[in-house]
């Protein structure tokens, strides 16, 4: 249990990072070198990385926001995210 | 011409010896007043010794030389002396006399020059730009990784401006709707640099802050200037987050543009190179992905069907394979018995014949002749010992009522009756009692 545990992918930590990675997957599986067992792993894990990649583009696609430096810098001496 | 000439020969002094004319016309140049004087390089020109230009600007001219060991001296930069170049000259007049074989010639005698407005910051700037790359400043900043999709962006400018606008629709072009803080500081001239370092230094600072840009629209150098200080320009290239500059026009260089991690030409380049990634295309090329991951996960299976299919048929097949193997099995089994039977049918048939072959031999050989000669003399000698023969002798034999030989006299006394029976017949008897 624990050893699958540690070979569990952590997940991206960027948008780019997880692109690489699907990128990776799909060569993988076009390689038709994965076994069965591999193949569904993959196949888990890209589906994971597609939605981690689209959450990434939906937060910077809806609404623009504006902060003023100084604003943002008193907001946060004062404790407000 | 006869007549214009006609007055000075009246009036005028002279006539002097023109080499004693020319030493004096060169003794009065030389102490005439040295002053610097303002204008442009053109077609300068070097000999072994000297270099030649003319400092021109648009009312007049005047022919310059500068003693190489002068111009040495002087260590401008090499882009310094150049046709073109706006320079200021320091010297005075100067008159070369000429020679036996050498031409007279006039010169303004440089002996110190320097360049002057754009063409000196120009120089400044290439001297400091030659020392922050010496210091290996202008690699830190490149050798940052930029993120690809940044969620917040830093952006240092006036507040109004084509450059804020512009940027603004650099990103919407994009497809980007971050977050934007924005650090408004002043962009002019030389002053304006510590109000930008400390704009940029407060960004860097936020802690979700992944790229910078600092932008601002054309000008003169020396509106520019402040983006040339060399406190900005260290300050910026020590950061650890990733700036981009665009700083006036195409043409314009100042020094930021050599340490930033991305030094773009205008303000919606500087938004591409903040948001690498094109979201609409990043989008479609996701979902691409997204149907090469299906087609990969459904390719996988199906090419892997028919061997499931095989696995699937396998034990129903693997038991007929084996009831085939034992059925052929038992027929060998079966064979092999019935071979054996035979065997040993044949084994004791051959048996039994030797047996016979053995008995017949037996019955047939010299043993039987030497049996039958044992045989009758055994005969005869049985035959010597029976009653008959000793009766014939003279003997009787007594025997009781019920045939049994009496062979003891009290045995006899206590029979009622005995037989005697001699060779010839039996005759029966009494005993007497008592005797």
């Amino acid at each position: 249990m624990a050893a699958s545990e540690q070979d569990r992918n952590p997940g991206p930590e960027s948008y780019e990072e997880g692109v690489e990675r699907l990128e990776q997957i799909i060569d993988r599986l076009d390689s038709g070198q994965a076994g069965l067992r591999e193949t569904l792993e993959l196949c888990r894990e890209g589906r994971d990385l597609v939605n981690y990649c689209a959450a990434e583009l939906d937060a910077v696609g809806e609404d623009l926001k504006e902060l003023k430096l100084d604003e943002l810098a008193e907001r946060l001496a004062a404790g407000t995210p | 011409m006869g007549q214009a000439l006609a007055p000075d020969r009246v009036t005028l002094p002279g006539p002097f010896a023109v080499g004693r004319y020319a030493r004096k016309l060169e003794e009065e140049m030389r102490r005439r007043a040295r002053v610097s004087l303002i204008g442009e390089v053109t077609g300068l020109s070097r000999s072994k010794a000297q270099a030649y230009f003319e400092l021109r600007d648009a009312e007049g001219a005047i022919p310059c030389a500068i003693w190489l060991s002068d111009l040495e001296k002087l260590a401008l930069p090499e882009i310094g002396l150049r046709d073109g170049a706006e320079v200021v000259i320091g010297g005075g007049p100067d008159y070369y006399r000429g020679g036996a074989q050498a031409s007279p010639a006039f010169y303004f005698r440089a002996t110190q020059i320097r360049l002057a407005g754009e063409g000196d910051l120009i120089a400044r700037l290439e001297a400091l730009r030659k020392q922050l790359r010496a210091e290996g400043l202008f690699e830190l900043q490149r050798r940052l990784a930029r993120p690809r999709l940044p969620k917040r962006i830093g952006v240092v400018t006036a507040e109004s401006g084509a450059a804020r606008r512009d940027l603004l629709a650099g990103l919407e072009r994009r497809g980007w709707r971050g977050t934007i803080v924005w650090a408004f500081a002043p962009v002019q001239d030389r002053h304006a640099a510590p109000a930008i370092a400390g704009a940029i230094q407060g960004l860097a600072a936020q802690p979700e802050v992944e790229a910078i840009v600092v932008t601002r629209g054309g000008g003169s150098l020396a509106d520019l200037w402040a983006f040339c200080d060399e406190t900005l320009c260290r300050t910026v290239a020590m950061l650890r987050v990733p700036v981009i500059s665009a700083i006036g026009h195409e043409r314009d260089s100042t020094l930021i543009d050599d340490v930033v991690a991305v030094a773009c030409s205008t303000p919606t380049h500087a938004a591409e190179a903040a948001v690498p990634l094109d979201l609409r295309a990043a989008r479609d090329e996701l979902a691409r992905r997204a149907v090469a991951l299906r087609r990969a996960a459904a390719g996988a299976v199906a090419t892997r069907t028919p061997h499931l299919v095989a696995l699937a048929r396998g034990p129903a097949r693997a038991l007929r394979r084996e009831r085939l193997d034992l059925n052929r099995k038992t027929r060998e089994i079966r064979a092999a018995a019935e071979r054996g039977v035979a065997e040993r049918r044949g084994f004791q048939r051959r048996l039994v014949a030797v047996v016979l072959e053995r008995a017949r031999r037996r019955a047939a050989g010299p043993d039987l002749e030497r049996r039958r000669e044992a045989l009758r003399r055994a005969a005869v000698a049985l035959r010597a010992h029976e009653p008959e023969h000793t009766l014939e002798r003279g003997y009787a034999l007594v025997e009781g009522e019920d045939g049994e030989p009496l062979t003891s006299a009290a045995a006899t006394r206590a029979a009622d009756r005995v037989s005697l029976r001699f060779a010839d017949g039996s005759v029966r008897a009494r005993p007497e009692p008592g005797t």
